[in-house]
């Protein structure tokens, strides 16, 4: 699997021989190394694209594949007494994702081409995408663990290095905050493992502990475990690994109240951090959520339903209302995804296959709408060196480029019809009604997200206003300009929004390009898995 | 797995097996002599006649050179270093080195006695078992003779030398001083091979002290800074009282048994726990002789001299102290907890379990608090090390459960394995990054004092391989995939609730319904283990921050001080440090080899 391994082998050799050169010619080789990088990443969304377009024809296509079945697999032994394989392949889960980081990866290297330290700045966003491409690939816990934490690694970099005036603070909150969440997790997974029969060792078992890491083997275990009633590990058991396994993805996706550390982390983070942070690495939450907790313990979901509803609508609604009090920019933008990832909880949490479908298309959507929403948020800061909504005004007028990309980001993210952000939230609010109507509930309980989306739509036009139209001819450039004139964003910013907001259109005219294979992939693990567990849902397929 | 071959010292196969041990000895001689070669001579008396006998007298210019001691011990130990590994090769043949062994054609057959080596030696009923040669011993000679060898080699930039032709005091008191550190070094090596063989604990008591005695004077060979005597001073003082009441603990062990024996003592420790047996007098001696071995591996309570010593001695050799020597105690603990006090003694769960996992928990838990608020590099690397300790302890204290189990009658051994094989695993990676990050503070050293973090700002700036290497120590001490400290952690975690589990994974595939309650408690550590490696993340961010985040300080600019002996050293740990992260599998197996040869009693099950 070149996806994985290549990125991260190509910039750590780029970085080993960058380290050992002298400042000018470091800075000469700037130039080469960010065209190399740009190049390859091209390289891996052209790869990503052609598996979309089944260029290379060995597989079906991620449609119509039943439920727990990849696509382009690969297996190789890595580590035989515990039963560890490079194990990878792909589905209509994880393509999107890893087809969403690729795009990412030369975007957010054009929108900040010309970042301070470039030699060893892109670099690191490449190392970072092979590492987020190392999570969604992985089928075996053992790897998708060492991903998980390896992103953290580039991430923590980016921010110590390139971040903001408190970057020292937000980098280590960050790092610690992540990292105690998932060795909670880790035991969980360690306790899931041991947990499997040991007179009948699954297929890749550990030579010393017979045992496996197996992804999709312990997927079909679970699923056999869990038939006619029964519990798989015993209702208390699963319950227990449940929440350790969820407490990990919580704090990345992050839900309120585990959400602390993304405000902080995204207002110090660089742009291309930000962008990466909030376009892919949150959706490794997400992503895991439907990975492992809720292939493995259908019970445990239903049983935690409520809770996780109660998570994801605090999270939406507090979100938005923290975001009407911010005077940052960015830290704006960042609680607005706490937001949008509420959304995604409200998803997961209505078990209804639309709502599903709904949570991974928002994935997906907010994947290309938040870069956006952090590239505008860069190039202000980069700029006009100011965060502050209220110092800079008239922005219409001297500086239309930035104006009407932010304008655009804004509308995207508050979900303006024909925006792909649209078309995921009004999934969600139906799936949110199909829930209530199954579960008896009053429809007031739609009011709270109905409200929210008012509210959302509140701060994000009230901060257009004060940025972009007041001020009129009289524009007020920020005090931290001293009265320099006032630039419009470079062409690189330019051609990056540019194509951050073709495919925000696209996905949102034509939403089906992906919608169908998540469609597909909800359908299947509905009718492969879920409904054979826990029976019929009123809310149908 | 092959028969032991019983060998008498000096005789037949002696050297075959022994040889790792006798090339240190002839190191050992070497250093002694070879630096001492010069055109002395003696007149016969009444005579004119001069005889040459080379012992001093103005030495040879070959011989002169002051880097020359250290080059020998370098060499020595990484010979006996490659001669241990070799014995890896191929399968390893197990020698048992015993005080008397008679050829068959001596007639005198008295009761007791057994024949060995296939029918061809008669072993008498009085013959002692003095060491014992398999994976597991060989195993803790590849970690002591590896972190030796990398302490000598970076030592060499640590160390003043002059030139030989130099003739100040300063000049002649420093070149003096270089063999006498490596002699040090060497006999800390010897000491502890012995302790790794030891089969009765009077063999091991003296390898200890041996160990001891040569740690506790390069300790406070660093006498540049007045930290360097202080921190020797309250070594000596502290390890010598606990090594005195291990001591005392050994007497009351031999009273009580007659014999220092660890068979002999295993025998008669399961008696004593039987329902008819006292065990009052065995417990005492156990608590008094785990004081002894608790210091070598800095628990707590007994570690309070270790941030001390680490602190003021120089680098390498806190490295080595935090590394061989930390497995040095840990050869005691297993020889004491798991062959004499072993825990099939009393239905599943030894009698010392509850202690030790109390010990476990506070040992981490005070280590990693410690070192969140210490400003010194050595003193904070001195409490993780105390951290790590704890996290050895949690694994020891699962295997005291091994059989708690009664649904696991049949394959229990399994999971004793697991964890007997995650400590060995740990032991070997920690050299990597434990002693890997002192060859760091080592570097910054040679510029000057190492005592706040302050010291270490902008290490990125001045050199930035050497901020990437400790950037890759520091992770892998905090347990960040993919670096072996990870996998390490990540295999004691694995052992520990491999135990927990026990074999409740078929009892719920019966449609047994069991929840982590019906674990066994051991998986409460694993737990606290877990969230005490999140709290380690603090300190050593700090240290990654402070290299990358902050401007160099003051004066100390620009890049550090040369010296590619104690950079290849380094290097060698980084490359180790992520090898045994990504590939494991190698060490892993040489791993459960060694934890399998510890004790057949698990094997059998």
């Amino acid at each position: 699997m070149p996806l994985v391994g290549l990125p991260i082998i190509a910039s750590l050799i780029i970085m080993a021989t960058v380290s050992n050169l002298s400042e000018e010619v470091r800075e000469k080789m700037v130039n080469p190394i960010r065209w190399a990088i740009l190049l390859f990443s091209l390289g891996l969304l052209g790869l990503t694209t052609a598996m979309f377009y089944n260029y290379f024809g060995d597989i079906n296509g991620f449609e119509g594949i039943a439920f727990n079945t990849y696509e382009f697999t690969a297996r190789y032994s890595w580590v035989d007494s515990l039963g560890i394989y490079w194990s990878v392949g792909l589905d209509a889960l994880s393509f999107p994702m890893v087809w969403l980081t690729t795009l990412l990866l030369p975007i957010t290297i054009i929108a900040t081409w010309d970042e301070k330290n470039g030699a060893f700045y892109h670099p690191l966003i490449l190392l970072m995408g092979g590492a987020l491409i190392g999570v969604f690939v992985s089928l075996d816990l053992f790897m998708f663990y060492v991903f998980w934490e390896l992103t953290l690694i580039p991430m923590f970099f980016l921010i110590l290095k390139w971040g903001g005036a408190d970057r020292k603070y937000a980098a280590q909150k960050f790092f610690i905050y992540t990292f105690t969440a998932s060795v909670v997790m880790l035991l969980g997974l360690v306790t899931l493992y041991f947990l499997q029969n040991p007179l009948e060792p699954l297929a890749y078992s550990g030579s010393l502990t017979g045992r496996t890491f197996d992804i999709p083997e312990l997927v079909t275990y679970a699923q056999n475990a869990n038939m006619n009633g029964n519990w798989f590990l015993g209702a208390s058991m699963q319950k227990i690994i449940f929440v350790m396994l969820m407490l990990g993805f919580l704090v990345k996706l992050p839900a309120v109240p585990f959400h602390t550390w993304l405000p902080d982390a995204h207002v110090q983070a660089p742009t291309g951090g930000s962008m990466l942070l909030a376009g892919v690495m949150l959706k490794m939450g997400a992503y895991g959520m439907f990975r492992l907790p809720v292939a493995l313990f259908p019970h445990a979901l239903e049983h935690f339903q409520l809770a996780l509803m109660a998570i994801g609508m605090i999270s939406l609604v507090w979100g938005s209302i923290v975001c009407l009090g911010q005077t940052n920019l960015k830290k704006m933008v960042a609680y607005s995804s706490v937001s949008h990832m509420g959304v995604i909880c409200i998803g997961i949490a209505t078990m209804q296959p639309i709502g599903w479908a709904a949570a991974l298309f928002m994935m997906f959507a907010h994947g290309i709408i938040s870069p956006h929403l952090f590239a505008v948020c860069g190039a202000f800061k980069h700029h006009y060196h100011s965060m502050e909504i209220g110092e800079m005004r008239g922005m219409a007028k001297h500086s239309p480029w930035l104006a009407t990309s932010m304008m655009f980001a804004w509308m995207a993210s508050l979900g303006l019809p024909l925006l792909a952000g649209f078309v995921a939230e009004l999934m969600v609010l139906i799936a949110l009604w199909h829930f209530l109507i199954a579960e008896g509930w009053s429809v007031l309980w739609m009011v709270g997200p109905a409200l929210t989306i008012a509210v959302t739509a509140a701060y994000y036009l009230w901060s257009m206003q004060r940025t972009i139209f007041e001020g009129g001819d009289e524009t007020q450039p920020p005090a931290s300009m001293d009265g320099h004139p006032i630039p419009d964003i470079a062409n690189h910013e330019k051609l990056a929004m540019f194509v951050l907001a073709m495919f925000t259109i696209l996905f949102g005219v034509m939403p089906w390009i992906a919608l169908d294979m998540m469609n597909d992939w909800t359908i299947q693990i509905f009718e492969g898995l879920i409904m054979p567990i826990l029976g019929n849902f009123s809310g149908g397929v | 797995m092959s028969e032991v071959t019983y060998v008498q010292p000096f005789d037949e196969n002696f050297t075959t097996a022994f040889c790792p041990e006798l090339v240190l000895v002839a190191g050992l001689f070497a250093l002694i002599i070879i630096p001492n070669l010069g055109k002395a001579t003696f007149r016969i008396p009444g005579t004119q006649i001069r005889l040459p006998y080379f012992l001093g007298g103005e030495r040879y210019s070959a011989f002169s050179n002051p880097r020359l001691p250290s080059w020998i011990a370098a060499i020595t130990l990484i010979i006996a270093f490659v001669e241990v590994l070799m014995t890896f090769d191929g399968g390893l043949q197990r020698y048992m080195i015993v005080s008397e062994l008679l050829p068959t054609t001596i007639n005198e057959v008295n009761s007791g006695d057994v024949l060995v080596n296939g029918g061809s030696h008669i072993l008498p009923g009085s013959s002692k078992e003095l060491l014992l040669i398999n994976g597991f011993s060989r195993l803790f000679e590849m970690i002591f003779f590896g972190a030796l060898s990398l302490a000598a080699i970076a030592s060499m930039n640590r160390l003043q030398s002059f030139d030989a032709s130099d003739r100040s005091t300063n000049a002649l008191y420093n070149n003096r001083r270089q063999a006498d550190f490596y002699i040090l070094l060497l006999t800390t090596g010897m000491g502890m091979a012995i302790v790794a063989l030891a089969q009765d604990m009077f063999v091991l008591f003296l390898g200890l002290e041996l160990a001891s005695f040569s740690s506790y004077v390069l300790v406070a060979f660093h006498k540049e800074s007045k930290e360097g005597t202080e921190g020797g001073m309250k070594y000596f003082i502290v390890g010598s009282v606990a090594s005195g009441i291990g001591l005392y603990g050994l007497s009351m062990l031999y009273l009580w048994a007659g014999s220092l024996q660890l068979g002999e003592l295993s025998v008669a420790f399961d008696a004593a726990m039987s329902p008819q047996g006292s065990p009052a007098l065995p417990l005492i001696a156990l608590g008094f002789v785990l004081v002894g071995f608790g210091f070598k591996v800095s628990a707590a309570p007994f570690h309070f001299a270790a941030p001390d010593a680490y602190a003021g001695a120089s680098s390498p050799v806190a490295g080595i102290l935090a590394t061989a020597s930390k497995a040095m105690g840990i050869v005691g603990l297993t020889r004491m907890l798991l062959i004499v006090a072993s825990p099939e003694s009393s239905d599943g769960s030894a009698i010392w379990l509850v202690a030790l996992g109390i010990l476990s928990v506070v040992t981490m838990t005070w280590g990693n608090i410690a070192a969140l608020g210490s400003d010194n590099p050595k003193r904070m690397l001195a409490y993780s090390s105390v951290a790590h300790a704890g996290y050895m302890l949690a694994g020891l204290t699962a295997i005291g459960a091994w059989n708690w189990d009664p649904r696991l009658a049949g394959h229990g051994g399994d999971a004793a394995i697991m964890v007997m094989t995650a400590i060995l695993f740990h032991l070997v990676v920690l050299v990597c990054f434990k002693l890997g990050a002192f060859l760091v503070l080592s570097v910054l050293e040679s510029e000057g004092e190492v005592s706040q973090m302050s010291n270490m700002r902008g290490l990125a700036k001045r050199e930035p391989l050497l901020a990437v290497s400790m950037f890759i120590f520091m992770i892998s001490l905090a347990g960040v995939p993919p670096m072996s400290g990870f996998m390490s952690k990540l295999l004691v975690i694995m052992g520990i609730v491999k135990v927990a589990i026990g074999d409740m994974g078929d009892a719920i595939s019966n449609g047994d319904l069991l929840s982590i309650g019906d674990a066994h408690w051991v998986w409460w550590l694993a737990l606290i283990m877990v969230l005490n490696s999140a709290i380690s993340m603090f300190y050593y961010l700090r240290v990654v921050v402070t290299m990358y985040f902050h401007e160099p300080e003051g004066t100390r600019q620009g890049p550090l001080p040369n010296g590619w002996q104690v950079r290849t050293a380094i290097f060698a740990c980084v490359v180790a440090s992520v090898f045994f992260g990504i590939n494991a599998d190698a060490l892993i197996e040489l791993c459960e080899m060694a934890a399998n040869s510890l004790n057949y009693s698990w094997a059998s099950q």
